[in-house]
């Protein structure tokens, strides 16, 4: 098991913010500003583990999760993928995990459950 | 702005905001929301040792009844000039003889929340965030809640003078929203919001706004933690052994857990025993439940939440860590009741006590037969159950 995770997400504060988390924790961490970058950096770079906001400039992160786990590179089709948005609708949790990601999570980032969370897919 | 009978003589003990994740000080002079280093909740810590040199524990029960009679230990450094209060506080602590005595139970007490001017507990907390508020200089506020959040919110900001913003479910009554508006609030109905603890508005729409939802700040639960001052001193300076409480974003557990460190810490407590906190939540979204049966430190976002307690759809606290950590270190317990049950000890508590009780509320009584039939309270203890708002 690998310690490489993609973070995609067009927030740069989110993105410092993750990156601090993990780099410290001995992860390290590509970034994507958008849904369709996203998906073209799994597919082409060692990936171990995603982050993946909801709230995209292109496609949203549902449709991300969804091209991910049809992916023709098959180690996508299981990797963890853990959501990550500031939405508070009715459903969006459900929608999330029913696109293919595996766990939900709501900003702002508590970031000893994200260290936890990551921790337990990929151990540090 | 309305102004409780302080004096200006008396001044708050606030020293400094403490992070409850991971522990960084920040300055209570400025203003601050939630750590921007680890995202957790922020805490108001009190110059306690200065409390107890000038404040003996007999002048407090000397003034005028409401919470800011705690002045000392309540945020606002000068109350006297930003009090927001409509006479929130010294809710009845009512006995539960007839219950008490079907059930076994010898030492049974309801607080009861629904007395507050707003109809709930909100009002405790509203009524001192707001005046921190005012006190900071904070001139716009914004809340995601539901009807009780937004009584409050409506009741202490307009005559505080601050621009308030809330964001409601679209399914709320119109009465309710109408109610809102008159009062000065601006209203947004948004389509299948879920819950006011995730922030959608944090980011894009916050404005320069600041964000009184649910432990997105640090000081509504300085007001709800006098609940726990008028336990103490309404039990003689003791105690509960049982402390029963609807938990949705779980405030008043936290709250009341604060106030008892707090006075423990004062020495104003005669007896050293701790209670144990029980967290009741609905069949239908129970994360603290869940995580706290699987030992968990954290929650899992509540999926597909549902029950007829609208107040206790919370499907992730911001404040789960520090939840759990108090069950823990309370052996305490979180227990689920079926809406069912919940009905039920609604209408058990009217028949019995003649007393009216939010669903919310009546969760606490639906758990309460739970913990008898696990045996996990005795006859003698000292068990208070928790009612949150009137309905």
């Amino acid at each position: 098991m690998g310690n490489n995770v993609l973070y995609i997400e067009d927030n740069p504060d989110n993105m410092m913010l993750v990156r601090r988390i993990l780099e410290s924790r001995g992860y390290r961490l590509l970034e994507a500003q958008n849904g369709l970058t996203g998906l073209s950096v799994a597919e082409s770079q060692p990936i171990d583990l995603i982050l993946l906001d909801i709230n995209l400039p292109d496609i949203d992160g549902y449709e991300v999760a969804r091209r991910l786990r049809r992916s023709s590179k098959a180690a996508l089709a299981h990797i963890p993928i853990i959501a990550i948005t500031a939405n508070a609708l009715k459903g969006d949790a459900e929608k999330a995990l029913a696109a293919g990601c595996d766990v939900y999570m709501s900003k702002p980032i508590n970031i000893r459950e994200l260290a936890a969370r990551v921790a337990g897919f990929l151990p540090e | 702005m309305s102004n409780a009978p302080l004096s200006s003589a008396t001044a708050s003990y606030l020293s400094y905001l403490l992070c409850s994740g991971c522990g960084k000080e920040y300055p209570a002079s400025q203003v601050h929301t939630y750590c921007p280093n680890c995202n957790s909740p922020l805490l108001a810590n009190y110059n306690l040792q200065g409390v107890q040199q000038n404040c003996p524990r007999a002048i407090f029960a000397a003034r005028s009844r409401g919470l800011w009679r705690w002045q000392e230990l309540l945020p606002a450094q000068s109350a006297a000039d930003y009090c927001a209060t409509l006479g929130e506080g010294d809710t009845p602590l009512l006995p539960l003889n007839n219950l008490g005595e079907q059930l076994g139970l010898s030492n049974l007490w309801l607080k009861d929340e629904g007395a507050n001017p707003t109809g709930s507990f909100k009002a405790r907390g509203m009524s001192v965030a707001i005046s921190r508020a005012k006190e900071l200089g904070i001139e716009k506020v914004i809340i995601g809640g539901k009807e009780n959040t937004a009584r409050a919110l409506a009741a202490y900001a307009s005559p505080a003078r601050l621009s308030a913003h809330i964001y409601m479910s679209d399914d709320t009554s119109a009465s309710t929203v109408e109610e809102i508006r008159l009062a000065g609030v601006k209203v947004e109905l948004v389509k299948n919001l879920e819950t006011s603890s995730a922030g959608f508005w944090e980011q894009s729409n916050l404005d320069g706004q600041f964000n009184l939802s649910a432990f997105r700040e640090p000081y509504q639960v300085e007001g709800q933690k006098t609940i726990g001052y008028e336990l103490a001193e309404a039990l003689n300076w003791a105690l509960p052994d049982v402390v029963v409480c609807p938990t949705g974003h779980g405030t008043t557990l936290v709250s009341l857990w604060k106030a008892f460190t707090e006075l423990e810490a004062l020495g104003w407590l005669e007896s050293s025993r701790s209670p144990r906190f029980v967290a009741v939540q609905a069949r239908g979204c129970a994360p603290i439940v869940k995580a706290f049966d699987a030992e968990a430190s954290f929650c899992d976002y509540w999926t597909n939440a549902h029950t007829i307690a609208s107040h206790l759809i919370v499907p992730k606290s911001f404040a789960d860590q520090l939840i759990l950590k108090i069950l823990a270190d309370s052996q305490g317990i979180a227990i689920s009741v079926a809406d069912e049950a919940l009905q039920a000890a609604q209408r058990q508590l009217a028949a019995d006590e003649q007393i009216a009780v939010s669903l919310e509320g009546a969760a606490a009584l639906a758990a309460l037969y739970k913990l008898i039939q696990k045996k996990w309270v005795q006859p003698n203890e000292r068990i208070i159950l928790l009612n949150t708002s009137r309905k």
